[in-house]
């Protein structure tokens, strides 16, 4: 069993958009022989990539949900975690790499390291994946594969070693030299299925053994025995493949590979490079939290025979019905097992199980420690932890961040409401970082997410998967309001209205704090206040900072601490401190100068360098402060920072500053004060937006 | 916040004639590697910053993400070594008036640079003082180059500063006690400083200072982990 998980590989495909990894992913699945003809994504003959399962995602040629598929290439078994490419869609590549073990980092060998490839990058980095790099479309005019491996080193601060060399570039791109074998690599056939082994054209030998030295200094930097072996000149290819799968695991190095995926050079070294030097479950060290010890971290062996631990990290609606994807850590899942939610503690029964294809699915009766695979009709989150009840274990929650952008939606009649409610349900659970509320006070839905295409995808998925027809409001931005200065209160609750009354006086401060987050600090001397009727003051303090009293949004933290008080011995009660508290709240809050925050975003556009005033310009126009502007090339990245309430529509404005040649990606940094003169302005329009929702 | 100028690298200027490089003017720090040229580098730039004046740093070897990450570790630094109250003013403050400019990978030219900067003139009314440039390299910086600095400097009536990397086998000084690689170009430079680390401490030391002339000993030791001044 044990030889079994060292056959087998968890990995992920992650790059930027357009690099092409749907079609290197479509390549993969051919030579494994998982699929049997090939199609492009926005093919001319209207299949779509296999990996695209969604409509939505052939229509755009962009992958848009992580497809998970199966496949075995020389008696090792891998599973494939296809990933999305916008910026938007991250909590797709956040929960692939939570489960992976390893994963290929696919980049364009013309626009090479972009700015979403350095987003997805450092997502690796947070999950620790050791990765290889695959450099992609060397049959591209302008490719400079030997480039791009700079801008590895130098833009992302890898450690490179480049493991093979193009034969020919752009359109005479004609095969691949291995430096290790040192041997000339084309792809014969219609497919480039037939690989016929030459040696190095003459022309190309000494490059080829440069080339190989640099790659002997790299790999034996992680082996000393390859060091003596360069040293005497009796290298052999075990020992390089060993080296550099040391230093790959401990992601020390990256292997990077070429070829192009759409021309069918390169993909099966691809395949041999992930079997070499990425791990399998055993070579990763994974934890889980105790429950029962604290949250203790507790490593999660990769024995099958041990108590099951499996993780949830994707639910998808399918024609099947509900599908769970699930990686098992420890132990194994049989169909007929009993499963515990670690959540809720409530038992399942693993009905059927499945390996996913993309939308194709092949029935199992088990797996073991290490697989990814696929329960039907479970009941649960994404990010649920499932045991097999004899360990209290829960994986460690999977970083989710906040929202940063909501709409309002309205369903167009009666049938589409009923679904409309539905996709929600469905959405929230399959997407952490996806969230829907009805907003009381407007009666309005509230969808809120990463970004304006992340909630755009999701309003046409509910109008194609759930046939709910909705109308959307103007995006709003998910505003914070903070206290500036420190305020006092002193405030006595008093009700008298028959039976027992209502009495309690609490006295303090508000402040501000320096990292946001909320402290109720407890100064009361003398018990002027009993102990009891301390927690719901807390209570009755942090109930008020859901809705701010400045424009109704949260309020970020500060430290509330109370002082001095007065207590009645018949009238005081919980309830009556929690009152108090929230009128010393609201006494104070207004002396405490509180400002309103908007949502920052760290913006990276990338462009040919003639446009760099242009995208300069636009981003000074939208209050952005610019940080940086690095050229390269012929390519400027500028960073900067920018109001997420300036950014609505930006696509299309850089498209049109730069003749459709720029793009940008965006992440929320921070939250910062809004100017005076614009918090002035969006007190007056959402006063006015509440109004009209109310009339 | 202690008075920065008071313990800045820049104080030695003090010691100067003209106590500034001066507009229009181009000025070399030189060191060997590992002294701390950077750091110091960047301790010019916070002393222009904290003055409210406008910063270009020009990175000819680093990522923007990397220069970042030197000015906000001397910030921490500075934020300790001054007592700063107002951290986050300060920071906002400079990061402000802080502009990054990187070229990778051989990608700088002058004219690239000139256009550059009347972007930030024009587009973003970004008008700067002085600009930093980090990673040129003197040994095999052409007279034209500097030229071209030099025109910049006039063009857009900034001071210029520039980290130099001296070599310690190679011992060899011009006719004006000026050590290689700087030699080569002085004529073109109005000031150059030169940070030694000696077994006694780490100085900051005035070897040129336009034309007027330089006492041996103009110097003033600096602390080796923050690069202030000490006394």
């Amino acid at each position: 069993m044990a030889e079994d998980i060292q056959k087998l590989r968890n990995i992920g495909i992650s790059a930027h958009i357009d690099s092409g990894k749907t079609t290197l992913t479509e390549r993969i699945l051919y030579y494994t022989k998982k699929i049997f003809a090939v199609h492009e994504v926005k093919g001319k003959d209207g299949v779509g990539a296999t990996m695209d399962s969604m409509e939505l995602e052939r229509e755009r040629g962009i992958t848009i949900a992580s497809a998970a598929t199966f496949c075995e290439w020389k008696n090792h078994r891998i599973n494939i975690i296809d990933t999305p490419g916008h910026v938007d869609f991250t909590i797709e590549v956040e929960r692939s790499l939570r489960v992976l073990d390893g994963s290929i980092l696919v980049l364009c060998a013309v626009g090479g390291v972009q700015s979403q490839t350095i987003t997805v990058d450092r997502q690796m980095n947070r999950y620790k994946v050791p990765r290889l790099a695959f450099i992609n479309k060397c049959d591209r005019s302008g490719a400079d594969p030997i480039k791009v491996n700079e801008q590895l080193r130098a833009r992302l601060n890898h450690k490179t070693a480049l493991m093979q060399l193009p034969i020919g570039l752009e359109a005479d791109l004609s095969g691949i030299i291995d430096l290790v074998t040192m041997k000339a690599y084309y792809f014969d056939g219609p497919f480039g299925e037939n690989i016929r082994i030459e040696d190095i054209p003459e022309n190309m030998l000494e490059r080829a053994k440069t080339a190989r030295e640099d790659l002997l200094d790299t790999a034996s930097m992680f082996s000393d025995e390859l060091m003596e072996a360069v040293l005497e000149e009796k290298v052999t290819d075990e020992l390089v493949y060993a080296a550099i799968r040391k230093g790959s695991l401990a992601r020390e190095v990256i292997p990077v590979f070429l070829g192009s995926a759409y021309k069918n050079v390169g993909v099966q070294m691809l395949l041999d490079g992930v079997l070499k030097y990425l791990p399998s479950p055993i070579d990763v060290k994974n934890h889980a939290l105790d429950m029962d010890n604290d949250d203790k971290e507790v490593e999660v062996s990769s024995n099958p025979d041990a108590p099951t631990l499996a993780l949830a990290f994707k639910l998808e609606v399918t024609p099947y019905g509900q599908l769970t994807y699930l990686r098992i850590y420890q132990g194994s899942i049989k169909k007929g097992d009993d499963l515990i939610n670690a959540r809720d503690r409530k038992k399942i029964k693993v009905g059927r199980l499945a390996r996913m294809h993309a939308d194709k699915m092949e029935e199992i009766t088990g797996a073991g420690a290490g697989d990814i695979i696929a329960l039907f009709g479970i009941d649960c989150f994404s990010g649920d932890t499932f045991t097999d009840g004899t360990l209290r274990y829960s994986f460690s929650s999977m970083f989710v961040p906040e929202p940063v952008i909501s709409l309002s939606i309205q369903p167009k009649d009666n049938k589409s409401e009923v679904n409309m409610s539905k996709a929600l349900n469905r959405f929230v659970r399959e997407d952490p970082t996806f969230r829907s509320y009805v907003d009381h006070e407007s009666g309005e839905t509230i969808i809120s997410g990463m970004g304006e295409l992340h909630l755009e995808i999701y309003v046409e998925r509910m109008k194609r998967e759930f046939n709910a027809e909705v109308e959307t409001g103007a995006p709003q931005v998910a505003y914070r309001e903070a206290v500036s200065a420190k305020a006092d209160f002193n405030y006595i609750h008093k009700k008298q209205t028959g039976g027992s009354g209502q009495y309690g006086r609490v006295a303090g401060f508000m402040e501000p704090t320096e990292d946001n987050t909320y402290e109720f600090v407890n100064a009361i001397k003398g018990g002027v206040i009993p102990t009891e009727y301390i927690p719901s003051i807390d209570k009755g303090f942090q109930s008020c900072l859901k809705k701010g009293r400045l424009i109704g949004f949260p309020v970020l933290g500060m430290r509330m601490t109370i002082n001095d008080g007065q207590y009645h011995s018949v009238d005081s009660s919980d309830m009556a401190f929690m009152q108090a508290a929230i009128g010393a709240f609201n006494q104070a809050y207004a002396k405490a100068k509180p400002i309103i925050l908007e949502p920052i975003m760290k913006v990276s556009v990338e462009c040919p360098s003639e446009f760099q005033g242009n995208v300069m310009g636009s981003i000074n126009q939208r209050r952005g402060m610019i940080i940086s502007c690095a050229e390269d090339g012929i390519f400027t990245t500028v960073d900067a920072e920018v109001p997420l309430a300036e950014m609505f529509g930006y696509a299309t404005v850089l498209r049109s500053n730069t003749q459709g040649k720029a793009e940008f990606t965006m992440e929320f940094s921070k939250y910062s004060k809004v100017p005076e003169s614009i918090a002035e302005e969006l007190k007056k329009s959402l006063a006015e937006g509440a109004r009209k929702g109310k009339n | 916040m202690k008075d920065f100028i008071k313990v800045s690298p820049l104080k030695l200027l003090e010691l100067s004639k003209r106590k500034e490089l001066g507009r229009g003017n181009l000025g070399a720090l030189m060191s060997r590697a590992g002294v701390g040229k950077t750091a110091c580098l960047i301790h010019i730039a916070f002393d222009k910053l904290f003055h409210n004046k406008k910063l270009v740093h020009i990175s000819l070897d680093d990522t923007p993400d990397r220069v970042t990450s030197y000015y906000n570790v001397i910030f921490s630094d500075l934020v300790k070594a001054l007592d700063i109250k107002d951290e986050t003013e300060k920071r906002m403050l400079f990061e402000r008036n802080r502009m990054i400019l990187a070229y990778m990978h051989h990608s700088f030219e002058i004219k690239r640079l000139q256009e550059n900067l009347r972007t930030l003139v024009d587009k973003l009314d970004f008008v700067p003082d002085c600009l930093i440039v980090d990673g040129l390299n003197f040994e095999t910086a052409e007279n034209s180059t500097l030229e071209g600095f030099k025109a910049v400097a006039k063009e857009f009536n900034v001071e210029i500063w520039f980290s130099a990397l001296s070599h310690r086998h190679i011992t060899d000084k011009n006719q004006k006690g000026i050590p290689y690689p700087c030699s080569r170009v002085d004529d073109m430079l109005s000031m150059i400083l030169q940070l030694n680390s000696t077994p006694t401490g780490v100085f900051l030391q005035l070897l040129k200072d336009h034309d007027n002339p330089v006492k041996a000993d103009t110097a003033v030791r600096l602390d080796p982990n923050t690069f202030l001044v000490t006394q």
